[in-house]
């Protein structure tokens, strides 16, 4: 998959991607909305391409079985409308129609138009958005099932709704397309340096950002990402460059209350909200920073979270 | 371009239940009926009157259901989706059209019933109902591809009612304006003429002057129709 670059104004806007998927793959691209646009109209071919776009709407008076129904006939599928219900958890709703559902199941009964694509890839824009937490479960298992025969690409601006069910995860913004490491990898060894007891504990954390070198109270930081091998301190939904190293830091932070969560991630735990447990590879947390950030969790992290947090 | 009967059957049926569903527009159906019972006792030397009903059913009913079938799929971006499945052009086409088709040949059907009126040649009566029908489906087809929203819809069926419907009456004028001689050869005016052919002494010219002028106007608008979808659809 390949993407043009574009330009704005004489900025780079889009930068050239180039995306090698294989089967049963699903990528997430984080970006805002006017990217979002720029790739989805890149991906016109219908033959390639199923695009589900985020204003997509319904048809509001058939009912459940009867929209099922006219996709398998539409589609010219072999299922049958019966089981379809079943493996589609909507089988109390069967009678109701569209028009009556609430809207997260209305959006979840239109998520599944993805399910009878007969592309090799499919592209959804914001799938989550507007799901419940249930309707989300669902959704994510249909398409956990659909990625092992389709690539699938998803377009959002929410880390999390891209964590739940995407194996690689990219970042697209002013500052290009970069790869996050999500992964849940089982070595996640790393060297831990002997320190000097006999340093002295820096108070301040010292970041980069425009030549300036600003300095932050350890309490003020959110989390701490390590993004294509620069470090990345998130304060206050801004981000600044960081010179130390991941490991280093956690040393120095640790008497603080912050946790290496992840092989690429340290968490503030004084600002987690909420431990996600439900996603692709890992589990989540979600702070509590106004900007609804979420950092994953190894899975081999989690109990000594648990340890530490007493629970 | 391939056709499948199985999907045009199947956009048939998904569109005859959202359309009896939707009271809002399928309320027309009985517009033809009614005009027909409030027309029926009129003086039957007055010719264009069963024209008239012919002719504004036609506008109301098929251009009006099929701009509306086809305006609310663009707005809920279905249609879009739709062309991302198997289906083609045709079988979308085709699914809707055949459902606006059946429902004015039905209604129609009942109208000429109960206005009570008794074409000299039935054959060639049928043949030319049947091509405008076709005719102003392929109307509707077109004003709905040129409207986002169901309320454009109905709006766009104005201009198709002022030349269609209103074309028999401006013929009428002929002698004050030399140029509305060209509206004789608007289908409307030519079914008019066809109604007005009394039982004795007319020709077969006189009978197949109207239906080869409709069947023209039909070719060409299915093609207008067809290209235009095709055009628009790439578009989006």
């Amino acid at each position: 998959m390949q993407f043009q670059p574009m330009y704005d104004d004489g900025e780079l806007f889009l930068p050239k991607i180039e995306l090698s998927m294989t089967s049963n793959q699903s990528i997430g691209i984080i970006t805002d909305l006017k990217r979002k646009q720029l790739l989805m109209n890149q991906l016109a071919n219908h033959s390639q391409y199923h695009l589900f776009r985020a204003p997509q709407n319904e048809y509001m008076r058939l009912t459940v079985e009867e929209l099922i129904t006219f996709l398998i006939k539409v589609t010219e599928r072999n299922e049958h409308t019966a089981s379809l219900l079943g493996y589609f958890a909507l089988k109390e709703e069967r009678k109701v129609k569209i028009k009556n559902l609430s809207s997260s199941r209305r959006m979840y009964v239109t998520l599944l138009r993805v399910f009878f694509a007969h592309q090799p890839t499919l592209v959804l824009e914001e799938p989550y958005f507007y799901l419940e937490e249930q309707d989300r479960r669902h959704f994510k298992r249909i398409l956990d099932d659909l990625s092992k025969e389709k690539r699938i690409l998803i377009l959002t601006s929410n880390l999390e709704d891209a964590i739940i069910s995407c194996d690689t995860i990219y970042r697209l913004n002013e500052s290009g397309f970069h790869q996050l490491d999500i992964r849940d990898s089982e070595e996640d060894k790393q060297e831990v340096q002997e320190q000097d007891p006999a340093n002295i504990t820096l108070q301040k954390i010292s970041t980069k950002r425009n030549d300036k070198v600003i300095l932050f109270n350890p309490p003020e930081i959110d989390f701490i990402e390590s993004l294509d091998g620069s470090i990345l301190i998130h304060v206050g939904g801004e981000n600044y460059d960081c010179a130390l190293t991941l490991t280093e830091l956690e040393q120095r932070l640790l008497n603080f209350g912050f946790f290496r969560c992840h092989r690429s991630y340290i968490v503030n735990l004084q600002k987690v909200r909420e431990i996600i447990t439900w996603t692709k590879n890992s589990y989540s947390l979600r702070l509590n920073t106004g900007k609804d950030d979420v950092v994953p969790l190894s899975r081999t992290k989690l109990q000594e979270l648990k340890a530490l947090l007493n629970i | 371009m391939s056709i499948s009967l199985k999907r045009v059957r199947a956009i048939f049926v998904k569109d005859y239940k959202e359309f009896s569903r939707n009271y809002a527009v399928s309320i027309i159906l009985i517009f033809p009926i009614i005009f027909a019972l409030l027309l029926r006792g009129t003086d039957p030397s007055l010719t264009g009157v069963f024209g008239l009903v012919l002719n504004s059913s036609f506008v109301i009913l098929t251009t009006f259901a099929q701009a509306c079938l086809i305006a609310e799929e663009k707005e809920r971006n279905t249609l879009r989706s739709l062309m991302m499945t198997p289906a083609t052009t045709m079988d979308v086409l085709i699914g809707k059209s055949t459902l606006v088709f059946a429902m004015s040949a039905v209604v129609l059907a009942i109208a000429t019933y109960i206005f009570g009126y008794e074409p000299v040649n039935i054959w060639v009566f049928v043949a030319v109902i049947i091509l405008s029908i076709i005719l102003y489906t392929a109307a509707g087809t077109i004003c709905g591809l040129f409207s986002k929203t169901l309320l454009e819809a109905s709006l766009s069926i104005i201009p198709v009612a002022i030349v269609f419907t209103g074309a028999p009456g401006g013929a009428l004028l002929v002698k004050d304006f030399p140029i509305f001689k060209v509206l004789e050869y608007v289908p409307s005016s030519q079914l008019v003429n066809l109604l007005n052919i009394r039982n004795i002494g007319y020709t077969t010219g006189d009978l197949l002057k109207p239906l080869l002028v409709t069947l023209a106007w039909t070719i060409v608008f299915i093609i207008v129709a067809v290209v235009l979808y095709q055009r628009r659809l790439k578009d989006e």
